[in-house]
């Protein structure tokens, strides 16, 4: 499980009601609707309490998402793309969230960049369909990864400052 | 279906807008305040926190608030005021003052306060209201107001004097500031005032009368008296004692001074201080330098009344009288400024040695004074003639006259001298005990005549009045007269005279006159006893002779009678003898032999053993050594040592004792029973019929003379067993029992006389019963004496 700061913030992300995926067209829109909502709720929660790491988008059906999320190492920001498509049996299976840039750099990712969740991720997720949505895949997936990963690449050397990037 | 879409995009939208929204930059406080001040610390930013830290606030901003308030407050605020304000460091807010004073020259750092000019006119303009409505104002007061310090206020208010404020301010003190017609109206009102006051005049007074301004009256005033508007001075300075004088007074003052002195030729100084002359000595001296004034303790008195004095004195001397200055002095002295004054003029009259001064104002010419002590010369004489035939003893000493005091009481025979006795007694005896000052106190007399101080109060002037008299009385062998009686003599003979002035002159010639009594006294006694020691003398002394020989005759003739008794009874009656005519002889002698130098007394038959002693001890030494015997011999026991004395003694005082022979033996036992027999036939007591019949029939029986104490009665009775006659015998001892009685019961009835009273008559009875049978007998006892005396008269 994840850290307390974590946990703290998945709690206070309002857990999501209706369990259906993009293939039910009436009941998506609900599913979707509740999604916005939720990652609304977080992102909020994250500016205010100056937690604010990642921008995203979707398209006009929410099915594929995409944006940009960032990790603070050394007063130094890194920033990174991200994308993932909405599986057709979401939410019973959670997303997989990738991370072109990294793709072959380091071993916790599989092919195309997409990050390896943790082991416990999994059933977590499992544990709580249809209650998860996106904004938990974001707390508790992306968010440990990128703190576990990215100090450990930049350690390696495999991540280099841009220059550009400095800017909050 | 539509338009859940629709709401699909909006949240989409919503959901952009939510990300792309500032984030909240969140600090948190502790590392806020600490990022700032490491800036603060390394110069990068300029900024203070407030009171509460809540706050960061940029120095300009400071100084734009300062200003701000500054105006808000109209243009004063305190920096303490402002600190709580800003609500920063009050040092911040301190240094941002300082440097807006120092940039803004029209903001001024006063106590701690912002003041600005803006202020200060409005200030300015204030006081001026108040200056128009009040004619002045009080710096010091406006201080108190506006609470500002008096010199900045000076400074403002001068700087604005004469443009908002419309007044002027004092030269002498700064501290005021008035507009010109409250100092005229000032100044016409001190003018009016101060031309009205005609006597000496405390300021301080009139500025709380008149309430006028301290400072403003001063300068006006003394511009007044410069300018000569006011016709007077003022003593004292600017202070709170000045005091205004004006001429009038100072003028008037002189003028009674002057007048004064004119008229009474004296001055006190009493009444110059009342006039307000606070030092008239020093006043008189230099008022009157010319004229010669002399300075008494609280008077000065000018020549007249000095020259006049020393004329009258001077008149007194001359003539031979006395005057009393008293009229001619001035009635304010006071009895020291008399003395001195008096003094004085006697020195200066150089008429000390022939006057003397008397109860202070009486001088008195020593001519007068001799002429006084004349008119007792005869009266002395008269006296000293009574007091020789009274009491020539009281030449021997004082002291014998203490002891002798009461046989002189008795001998005394002049009423006046008793008295004087007496009174004289007391005085000796109470100069010894009682008044151990009394010495002291002649002393105090002695002084006070030398130093005519002039009487002291009444009390001690009694006092010292009686003292001296005691004094000389113990001094003088001779008293003269009491002062009393000199001062009526004195008073007869000098008259108009005031009383205390005959007093003092009677205590003051006190002394010459007994001196000069004593001296009669002596010489009328010499000449007494010379004119007895002519024919006279002669007479007394054979007299004496004749006296004398009988007596010691009669001594021997008792002596052998005394021989036919045990040793007791004649230890006894020896005794007797001795203590009775023995006495007589020695006395005698004694009195003989004083009279030669003139230490007598009138009966020689009262002279005490102590009185013997004191003569003895007058006596020259070869007259002295048999008497002193003689007398020693009177307090042993034996009338032979006397007999053998007697011879000497006599001898020393030029008599001759003759040898007794038979015929004269008999003649002196005649007369001796003769005696007895005229002295029992007149007695009534039982007791001493009683003694003289024993004695009497002793003598009949033994053809002895008896000489006994009453004591010796029944040893004389008992002598008598067997040489009387049994009746007779019987008789006596039941005579004598009764006597006995008698006597017992009379030693009793003191005692009993109550006990008399109460137990009925029973004793009382038996007393009287033997007083009957006592007086039944009496005349039989009697009749064996008197019976007899004609068988033993045939006898003889």
């Amino acid at each position: 499980m994840a850290d307390e700061v974590t946990r703290k913030a998945v709690s206070e992300i309002p857990l999501l009601k209706t369990n259906s995926g993009p293939r039910d067209k009436e009941l998506w829109v609900q599913r979707l609707r509740e999604e916005y909502l939720a990652l609304i709720k977080y992102v909020e929660n994250n500016k205010t309490a100056d937690n604010d790491w990642f921008r995203l988008e979707s398209n006009k059906e929410g099915t594929r998402w995409f944006g940009k999320c960032w990790y603070i190492h050394d007063l130094l920001k890194y920033e990174f793309d991200i994308e993932f498509d909405i599986p057709v049996t979401y939410p019973a299976t959670a997303p997989e969230v990738a991370i072109p840039e990294l793709d072959g750099k380091t071993a916790k990712m599989y092919r195309g960049g997409k990050i390896c969740l943790t082991d416990h991720f999994k059933p977590l997720w499992a544990r709580n369909v249809p209650k998860f949505g996106l904004a938990h895949l974001m707390a508790l997936g992306l968010g440990p990864w990128l703190a576990v990963e990215i100090p450990d690449l930049i350690a390696k050397g495999l991540i280099q400052h841009k220059e550009q990037q400095n800017n909050s | 279906m539509a338009a859940d879409w629709e709401e699909i995009r909006r949240l989409a939208a919503d959901f952009q807008r939510a990300q792309f929204a500032d984030t909240v930059q969140r600090l948190s406080e502790r590392n806020c305040i600490e990022i700032v001040a490491k800036l603060v610390g390394d110069k990068q930013l300029d900024v203070v926190h407030t009171l509460d830290g809540k706050e960061y606030i940029t120095p300009s901003q400071i100084s734009r608030e300062i200003r701000d308030e500054l105006y808000v407050h109209g243009g004063r605020v305190n920096i303490v005021d402002l600190q709580q304000i800003i609500h920063v460091d009050w040092v911040h807010v301190e240094s941002r003052a300082n440097d807006i004073v120092k940039s803004d020259k029209h903001i001024q750092l006063v106590l701690g306060q912002l003041i600005d000019e803006n202020y200060l006119d409005q200030l300015a303009e204030e006081v001026n209201d108040k200056l128009q409505e009040t004619g002045q104002v009080n710096i010091a007061e406006l201080c108190k107001n506006f609470d500002l310090p008096g010199d900045f206020l000076t400074e403002v208010l001068s700087k604005r004097l004469g443009r908002i404020v419309q007044g002027q301010m004092d030269q002498y003190n700064r501290g005021v500031i008035f507009t010109q017609a409250f100092v005229s109206r000032h100044k016409a009102r001190i003018c009016g005032l101060f031309s009205a006051v005609t006597r000496p005049t405390p300021v301080n007074n009139l500025i709380g009368l008149y309430g006028f301004q301290e400072h403003l009256l001063y300068s006006v005033l003394e511009e007044l008296v410069s300018s000569g508007r006011l016709k007077g001075a003022i003593v004292g300075g600017r202070q709170d004692k000045a005091v205004y004088i004006p001429d009038i007074y100072s003028k008037t003052q002189s003028t009674w001074v002057d007048s004064f002195l004119k008229q009474n030729g004296y001055l006190e100084f009493d009444a110059l201080t009342r006039l307000g002359i606070p030092d008239p000595v020093s006043y008189i001296k230099k008022r009157f330098k010319s004229s010669k004034l002399l300075f008494l303790r609280a008077v000065c008195v000018g020549h007249a009344i000095v020259d006049q004095l020393e004329a009258s004195v001077e008149e007194a001397v001359n003539s031979g009288t006395w005057t009393d200055l008293q009229p001619m002095l001035p009635s304010c002295l006071s009895p020291e400024d008399i003395g001195i004054l008096v003094n004085q003029v006697m020195r200066t009259a150089n008429v000390h040695s022939s006057a003397r001064i008397l109860s202070s104002t009486v001088v008195v010419s020593e001519k007068f004074i001799g002429n006084c002590v004349s008119l007792f010369d005869d009266f002395m004489q008269q006296r000293a003639l009574k007091e020789i035939k009274n009491n020539p003893v009281f030449l021997i000493t004082e002291e014998d006259m203490k002891q002798a005091a009461a046989m002189v009481e008795s001998t005394s025979s002049s009423k006046k001298d008793k008295r004087e006795e007496q009174r004289r007694k007391k005085a000796t005896e109470g100069s010894g005990s009682v008044k151990g000052g009394g010495g002291g106190n002649a002393r105090e007399i002695r002084i006070r005549k030398t130093k005519k101080k002039g009487r002291r109060d009444e009390d001690s002037d009694e006092e010292t009045g009686t003292a001296p008299q005691r004094d000389r009385n113990k001094q003088m062998e001779v008293p003269f007269m009491s002062l009393e009686e000199v001062t009526a003599v004195l008073e007869k003979h000098v008259c108009d005279c005031p009383e205390e002035m005959l007093s003092e002159l009677a205590e003051h010639i006190m002394r010459p006159l007994t001196k000069m009594y004593q001296e009669v006294v002596r010489t009328v006694f010499m000449s007494s006893t010379k004119a007895t020691s002519g024919a006279s003398r002669k007479q007394s002394v054979k007299d004496l002779q004749e006296e004398i020989n009988n007596l010691c005759h009669n001594i021997r003739l008792f002596e052998k009678g005394t021989k036919l008794f045990s040793d007791e009874t004649q230890a006894n009656i020896s005794k007797h003898i001795l203590k009775t005519v023995c006495s007589d002889v020695t006395n005698i002698l004694l009195n003989f032999a004083a009279a030669e130098f003139m230490v007598a007394v009138e009966s020689p038959s009262s002279i005490t053993n102590e009185v013997r002693v004191k003569i003895l001890g007058k006596l020259p030494e070869e007259t002295k050594a048999p008497l002193m015997k003689l007398h020693n011999s009177l307090n042993g026991k034996s009338i032979e040592d006397f007999l053998t004395n007697v011879d000497p003694a006599a001898e020393a005082c030029g008599f001759m004792l003759k040898k007794g022979d038979k015929k004269r033996e008999r003649q002196a036992l005649f007369q001796h029973r003769q005696a007895l027999t005229e002295q029992l036939k007149v007695t009534e007591d039982p007791a001493l019929v009683l003694h003289l019949t024993s004695v009497l029939l002793f003598q009949f029986s033994t053809h002895c003379m008896l000489h006994a104490p009453g004591r010796c009665v029944p040893q004389i009775i008992g002598t008598l067993v067997g040489r009387i006659s049994e009746d007779q015998q019987r008789l006596l001892s039941s005579y004598q029992a009764l006597v006995v009685k008698q006597l017992v019961s009379q030693s009793k009835k003191p005692a009993r006389a109550q006990e008399d009273a109460d137990a009925g008559t029973e004793e009382g009875d038996e007393a009287e019963a033997v007083r009957k049978e006592l007086l039944s007998l009496t005349n039989e006892v009697k009749d064996l004496v008197l019976k007899p005396r004609k068988t033993s008269v045939n006898d003889d």
